[in-house]
């Protein structure tokens, strides 16, 4: 209820005696009302307020011509203080009706008593109305508060109940409910795998019973009905249907209603046969990783599979696929010992970190996890979660001696319909996880379904790529570089070409089939420079790309030192180019240095877009650089001040994929060297190309 | 059962009457159904002064929540808070400090939802749904943990609330549970109706919502038993006294009629 508050247009009279009059006539009201009105005003509030009205009813009383309106307001506000009912209304008419004709300024003319009558009339017609308003809109907010209980308990049952059957049915326990009659209702697997067959509903529960156990199974029921104590727990055998005995613990206990009446009575057999135990145990460990004792990927599908089953439709489950952030390094700077004991830290906190949910977490491989969270009303949203992990994994933990504190990254699938394949579902947030790896630490990424279209068709080509590689239906095509002052063939570069993708490097990057296949493309690509110079039908220098995944393999040197003897090629007519992002890693940036001395020719690819891609050419031994296709586009003066940076270093410029004449006008007046792209028509087989060229 | 629409599960039945909508009722509020203007009609009749009574002990509670706030009180503990109306905890004390907190508790579920939607948008006032008869789901509820700091003096208001306790149930024990999970400068706030101040027409209205199909019955007490509910507190002046006469501050805080100023005992505790 809101306080109304004083009206500016209703100024108290000059006349002070007038004035004592009017608080006076409002005070009597104030007090003649607090004695049957509720309200959130305290005393002088409550003064302050009616003293406000009744200026404002004198004023309209004294307007001419008169409009009883504010005598309607009056009456509205009145209602708006709280509970002001019939009562406040009938008292509010008796005081104001006698004493505002009482009132000196109102007493020299009749015509005040008519307006006074009229008005009062208003007052009682806008008390009523608002009154009737209010008892709708509490009866509403009732209705809706009912509307929401009934839900809030709805939902409440339904889980409880999704929640005794996802136990009981999983339960590697027997668990039967039994009706006060003696006669079976509902058994789980477990009981049917227990006693050979599955339970009959209506079954007596004393015919499961073996002779040698009755005696103990009667008083056990007995002690449970009479409600002498809360369980009651018996080892006992029980009749299989092959005519064997099954050694088992009863657990029963007595179910209420939800008018605390006894309805039916549960009993749970814990299976004691040896068989069982071991089952149990290896069970448990077929289930469970061994270093952290978290469920294994295995455990966790299943109950993934579960858990999408019973949640909450309102609230969902979200699947975390989580990797730790350069563990690798942890493992080989501080050996295998120390990642150990990281990984059992890492699992330990994250079980600590996700207790406040109904989730479970487990460890796949390596040094990822996985956790799935069953939502409910009181779950943080994800940034939050993911913030909560980083920050208690952020605190370092001593391991041998080593601080460490580490990151994790994690691919986030935030509420997947009810219906997914739980494998699918790990997919789709192991995808999300590369997305969110991709060049960042400590991130984490939702899975979205547009990047999973492509993600998909790529995965899906991954697949069959190998296959096609070897059916030959991979193959490598040949495309000019021009010397833009000449306009004249620089060189040759050599590309893989695949019918089915234009991104055939970069898949085969992806999955790794790019060390093997990638090394076959030198060797192709050098075979045939070698059969055209020695045919005399072409001379020339000759280009191949690496990928990020080469130019990082411990192994390049050797594989192109290895092609180069087979093919007999001189070193120096072969030139590689290195994505220059990728020279931050040791390791390429060693690969480089080692082919320059072999007299391997190296170009860096992707140039331009990076703050320390100039400092590399001062450092390394670059010959050239490639600038990336959409620089070539923007011609942007600031590219054109890469070229003189590019030359005072010694190297020069090739612009990759021009398009068009009009590119190539621009680059060559702003002094680049070199170009390629499909201006210069599209790539072409061995035979084409030289057809074309010559 | 019959009449009732079939969405509404079992605990909502809109024909059995609720006491806080029977509250609201005789207070002159719209937030109650059928069933709880028909008791309380009943009770009206035979005790026509209780809506006075109902708003004695509304007023009652603004003035001990105004007392608590002046007693440096910024958080507040209120069982049996009912359907939230006019003047509630929340809005008197945040009206002075609006950072003072409020958890309200009631077992009603109509009532609770209510709350609910009424306090969403207040991120210092929440209610919990649990029966105030087990304190440690009470004090161990994720909003109490959100809101209040139990190492800090708290207001405990029980208002109209110890009387639907039936003495098997040991109401100065559960006082006790709730009093010692408390630290000491922590106050109690309770009214209670007063068996030996009031005639038999209040037997009758008793027994009018005892065979209502209400869950709650109510149990009078007397002065002394009401005042051992205190124990380990001390009561502030002027002690356990009718609601009208504790420190009223105005015409609207006693009723013209004697009778229905002492119709509750009201009193303020401090924790030793």
């Amino acid at each position: 209820m809101t306080k109304p508050s004083r009206r500016p247009d209703a100024a108290p009279p000059e006349d002070t005696t007038a004035v004592r009059a009017r608080e006076a006539l409002s005070r009597k009201w104030s007090y003649l009302l607090s004695s049957v009105v509720v309200v959130a005003l305290s005393r002088e509030e409550l003064d302050a307020e009616l003293g406000a009205q009744l200026d404002a009813l004198c004023a309209a009383l004294h307007s001419e011509p008169f409009d009883p309106a504010p005598f309607e307001e009056v009456g509205e506000r009145l209602v708006a203080l709280g509970y002001v009912n019939e009562p406040g209304l009938k008292r509010t008419v008796d005081v104001l009706g006698k004493g505002l004709l009482a009132l000196e300024e109102f007493r020299s003319s009749d015509q005040h008593t008519v307006r006074v009558v009229g008005g009062i009339g208003a007052l009682t017609c806008g008390f009523t109305a608002a009154r009737a308003r209010a008892i709708l809109d509490q009866q509403e907010s009732m209705q809706r508060s009912l509307l929401k209980a009934a839900h809030d308990a709805q939902r409440d049952q339904r889980q409880s109940e999704a929640k005794f059957e996802g136990i009981a049915s999983s339960s590697t326990n027997g668990v039967l409910i039994v009706g006060l009659d003696g006669r079976l209702a509902w058994g789980n697997e477990s009981i049917g795998v227990i006693i050979g067959r599955p339970p009959e509903p209506g079954t007596r529960l004393v015919e499961l019973i073996a002779p040698t156990s009755i005696v103990v199974f009667r008083e056990m029921m007995e002690t449970v009905l009479s409600e002498r104590g809360e369980f009651e727990r018996e080892p006992m055998q029980l009749v299989r249907g092959d005519g064997e005995f099954a050694k088992v613990t009863l657990t029963a206990s007595l179910l209420r209603d939800d008018e605390g009446q006894a309805s039916h009575v549960l009993v749970m057999a814990d299976d004691d046969t040896e068989l069982a135990l071991l089952q149990g145990e290896l069970r448990r460990q077929s289930l469970h990783d061994v270093l952290t004792g978290l469920p294994n990927r295995q455990f966790f599908t299943t109950h993934l599979e579960t858990v999408l089953r019973r949640a909450d439709p309102e609230f969902g489950v979200t699947v975390l696929h989580l990797d730790l952030d350069a563990f690798g390094l942890v493992c080989n700077s501080l050996g295998a010992r120390v990642g150990e004991h990281l990984l059992q830290h890492v699992a330990r906190r994250l079980r600590a970190v996700m207790s406040h949910e109904k989730s479970m977490v487990a460890r796949f491989d390596g040094d990822e996890f996985g956790i799935v969270v069953e939502n409910t009303a009181r779950t943080p949203d994800v940034a939050t979660t993911m913030a909560n992990i980083n920050a208690d994994l952020g605190e370092p933990t001593y391991v041998d001696g080593h601080g460490l504190a580490v990151s994790v990254s994690a691919g986030v699938v935030h509420r997947p319909p009810a219906d997914v394949d739980p494998v699918e579902l790990l997919r789709t947030a192991d995808l999300a996880l590369r997305q969110a790896k991709r060049d960042r630490r400590g991130q984490w990424e939702l899975f979205h379904a547009s990047e999973d279209a492509t993600g998909r068709r790529d995965a899906a080509l991954a697949v069959v790529m190998p296959g096609a590689w070897e059916q030959g239906d991979i193959g490598v095509v040949y495309q000019p570089v021009r010397d833009l002052a000449t306009g004249g063939l620089a060189g040759v570069e050599a590309l893989l070409h695949w019918d089915l993708s234009d991104r055939c490097a970069v898949l085969a990057d992806e999955s790794g089939l790019i060390l093997p296949m990638g090394e076959w493309l030198i060797r192709i690509a050098t075979g045939q420079a070698q059969w055209w110079r020695q045919r005399g039908e072409l001379d020339q220098q000759f280009g191949v790309r690496l990928t990020h995944h080469q130019s990082t393999d411990a192994d390049l040197v050797s594989r192109v030192s290895k092609v180069l003897e087979e093919t007999a090629m001189p070193a120096a007519r072969l030139t590689l180019s290195m994505p220059v992002g990728v020279l931050g890693v040791a390791v390429a940036a060693d690969n480089l240095g080692t082919l320059a001395d072999m007299g391997v020719r190296i170009a860096l690819d992707d140039f331009g877009l990076g703050p320390r891609d100039l400092a590399w050419l001062s450092a390394l031994p670059v010959v050239s650089v490639l600038v990336p296709e959409d620089l070539v586009r923007r011609q942007d003066p600031r590219s054109a001040a890469l070229v003189p940076a590019v030359h005072e270093l010694g190297v020069n410029l090739c612009v990759d994929g021009i398009e068009s004449a009009e590119q190539e006008k621009w680059w060559t007046e702003v002094g680049a060297d070199l170009a390629t792209g499909a201006h210069y028509g599209s790539p072409l087989d061995a035979g084409a190309f030289l057809r074309k060229i010559s | 059962m019959a009449e009732t629409q079939n969405w509404v599960p079992l605990g909502i039945d809109t024909n059995v009457p609720s006491m806080a909508r029977v509250y609201d009722y005789i207070l002159g509020g719209a937030h109650n159904f059928a069933a709880d203007r028909q008791v309380g009609g009943q009770i009206e009749k035979l005790v026509p002064g209780l809506p006075s009574v109902a708003r004695l002990n509304r007023r009652f509670l603004g003035r001990a929540v105004n007392f608590l706030m002046d007693q440096g009180i910024r958080q507040f503990l209120d069982i049996g808070s009912g359907i939230p109306t006019v003047a509630n905890v929340h809005e008197v004390a945040q009206e002075r400090d609006p950072a003072a907190r409020v958890v309200y508790v009631d077992k009603d579920p109509v009532a609770v939802a209510h709350s609910q939607l009424l306090l969403a948008d207040n991120e210092n006032a929440a209610i919990v749904q649990a029966d105030m008869r087990e304190p440690e789901v009470v004090l161990s509820s994720p909003e109490v943990a959100r809101l209040l700091r139990l190492d800090e003096p708290v207001g405990l208001l029980m208002l109209l609330m110890m009387h639907w306790v039936p003495d098997e149930d040991g109401p100065e024990k559960l006082v006790a549970h709730y009093r010692d999970a408390l630290p000491a400068g922590s106050f109690l706030v309770m009214t209670h109706v007063a068996k030996d101040q009031i005639d038999d027409s209040v037997d009758e209205a008793a027994a009018v919502v005892n065979r209502s199909r209400s869950a709650d019955q109510m149990h009078m007490r007397d002065h002394a038993r009401v005042s051992a509910l205190f124990d380990g507190f001390s009561l502030v002046e002027p002690g356990l006294v009718g609601c009208g006469e504790w420190r009223p501050d105005g015409p609207g805080d006693f009723a013209d009629e004697a009778s229905m100023n002492m119709f509750l005992y009201a009193g303020v505790g401090r924790k030793d």
